[in-house]
């Protein structure tokens, strides 16, 4: 008696649990079928659309080319630092 | 507190935790010869850099790309078109893949010419051709994953090339394609080499690549080890990394330029049902292979051409892989006929590349 109200008390947890997900998952399905088909792109060849955008894109070049050399310029002067620094074995001295 | 302060005491609170000054001292003391062929040195840290950048642009780009068969070209004409600076990050990827393959072949020759793969640098040599063979491997499947026509096309002809190879042949292009035919199957299966299987490959390699470079050291020029002449040298940390950083700069500026200027385009989605375009085409860096096999004859006495074609490239990249062992006498006479071999293979290749854009 007591194994069929136990029984009987899972089938309606069961239910209660699982029955709502089934529908919640074909009601998922249902709306992933309704999607349009996104219209088919003919050949994307990416460019500026307006002047404003091909502008951005120079002044961007040119902010990365100018950036570039600063830092070029910086570095050639950091060279020539840590090489007179190695010569006159600054480290090693350092060191001992 | 100053900025300085501020700096000085996270300094020493990482040092007393992490102990940075003793990898300092190390890269100090690791030198780097100067000499009238040092600027091949700096090719090694220029694919890293190339490496770093396809890494990150390949993050940015995973987080919208879909690979399926329905989603897939529409997913990457929505990076394209719809997501902010989609279409640079997609052709920095695409343009630092170029540059990295390039430079990759440019390193090999140059260890080849200058025959720095002699002992005890073999495995050197041997683990940078395994990473050869994963960067073209990344080149391959990265080109279906827009799936257009071009690109399945291309990779239909590329997956059936080892179908010609004896008795593995035919399950070597089963295991490719994930099935018979290029699919949506065949899609997942590269986007999976492409962004697991392949990385797992190319960071184990990079790292057996790294420590055996370290071990060594810096290989020098046969004829300046011949002379035992002495060489100038300088200290790795900061010297040489100062002066490796300027060519980064230089590089990622002309990565830049090429991406805005030379964006990638992209053909409508592939049609699985569809006839072959005309003008099938492998990306640059597989023309030569390309031209080779379509030079030759349909049959050769009694066996396909296509089988002997791609034996006899089994047979070249079976010599590439063993070269420091083939070369085991690099200033001898068979020394320098193998040099000569770099030179011809030069050749060749751009001579093919060149014909078949033709």
């Amino acid at each position: 008696m007591k194994k069929s109200i136990i029984g009987f008390l899972l089938c309606i947890l069961f239910c209660a649990f699982f029955l709502p997900l089934f529908t919640l998952a074909q009601e998922v399905q249902k709306q992933q079928v309704e999607i349009p088909q996104q219209e088919e792109h003919e050949k994307i060849i990416p460019s500026p659309q307006d002047i404003k955008e091909s502008t951005g894109i120079f002044v961007f070049i040119g902010w990365i080319w100018l950036v570039i050399f600063i830092l070029i310029y910086i570095l050639r002067l950091k060279i020539k630092e840590v090489d007179r620094l190695y010569q006159i074995k600054y480290f090693s001295s350092k060191e001992d | 507190m100053t900025i300085k302060d501020l700096v000085s005491g996270w300094r020493t609170w990482l040092e007393a935790r992490s102990d940075l000054s003793s990898i300092e001292q190390f890269l100090r003391k690791k030198t780097v010869p100067q000499h009238k062929h040092s600027i091949w040195y700096y090719t090694g840290s220029a694919i890293l850099l190339f490496f770093t950048i396809q890494v990150i642009t390949g993050f940015m780009l995973v987080f919208y790309y879909k690979p399926t068969l329905e989603e897939a070209n529409q997913s990457v004409a929505q990076i394209m078109t719809e997501i902010p600076l989609g279409w640079i990050i997609r052709s920095v990827h695409t343009w630092s893949a170029f540059f990295m393959i390039a430079i990759v072949f440019i390193h090999l020759l140059s260890i080849w010419i200058t025959k720095a793969y002699r002992k005890p640098r073999e495995l050197t040599w041997m683990s940078g051709v395994f990473l050869l063979f994963v960067t073209l491997g990344f080149g391959f499947t990265g080109y279906l994953l827009p799936w257009d026509d071009l690109s399945l096309s291309a990779t239909k002809v590329g997956t059936d090339i080892p179908r010609s190879i004896p008795v593995v042949g035919a399950w070597v292009t089963k295991f490719l394609r994930g099935g018979d035919d290029v699919t949506g199957d065949t899609l997942t299966r590269f986007f999976g080499f492409h962004v697991c299987i392949l990385p797992v490959l190319i960071f184990v390699l990079l790292a057996v690549h790294v420590y055996l470079i370290q071990k060594h050291g810096m290989s020098l020029p046969l004829p300046v080890e011949l002379r035992k002449e002495k060489v100038k040298e300088i200290p790795f940390w900061p010297n040489f990394v100062y002066r490796e950083m300027i060519v980064w700069l230089i590089l990622v500026g002309v990565l830049f330029t090429v991406a805005i200027f030379l964006p990638p385009s992209l053909d409508k989605a592939a049609d699985l049902m569809a006839p072959a375009p005309e003008g099938i085409k492998p990306e640059w860096y597989f023309l030569f292979l390309f031209q080779l096999l379509k030079i030759f004859p349909a049959h050769v006495l009694f066996i396909s051409g296509d089988t002997i074609a791609v034996i006899l490239i089994l047979l070249g990249v079976i010599f590439f892989f063993f070269l420091p062992l083939i070369d085991n006498k690099p200033a001898r006479v068979k020394g320098k006929v193998i040099a000569v071999i770099a030179y011809v293979f030069i050749v060749f290749a751009v001579a093919m590349t060149v014909w078949s854009l033709h």
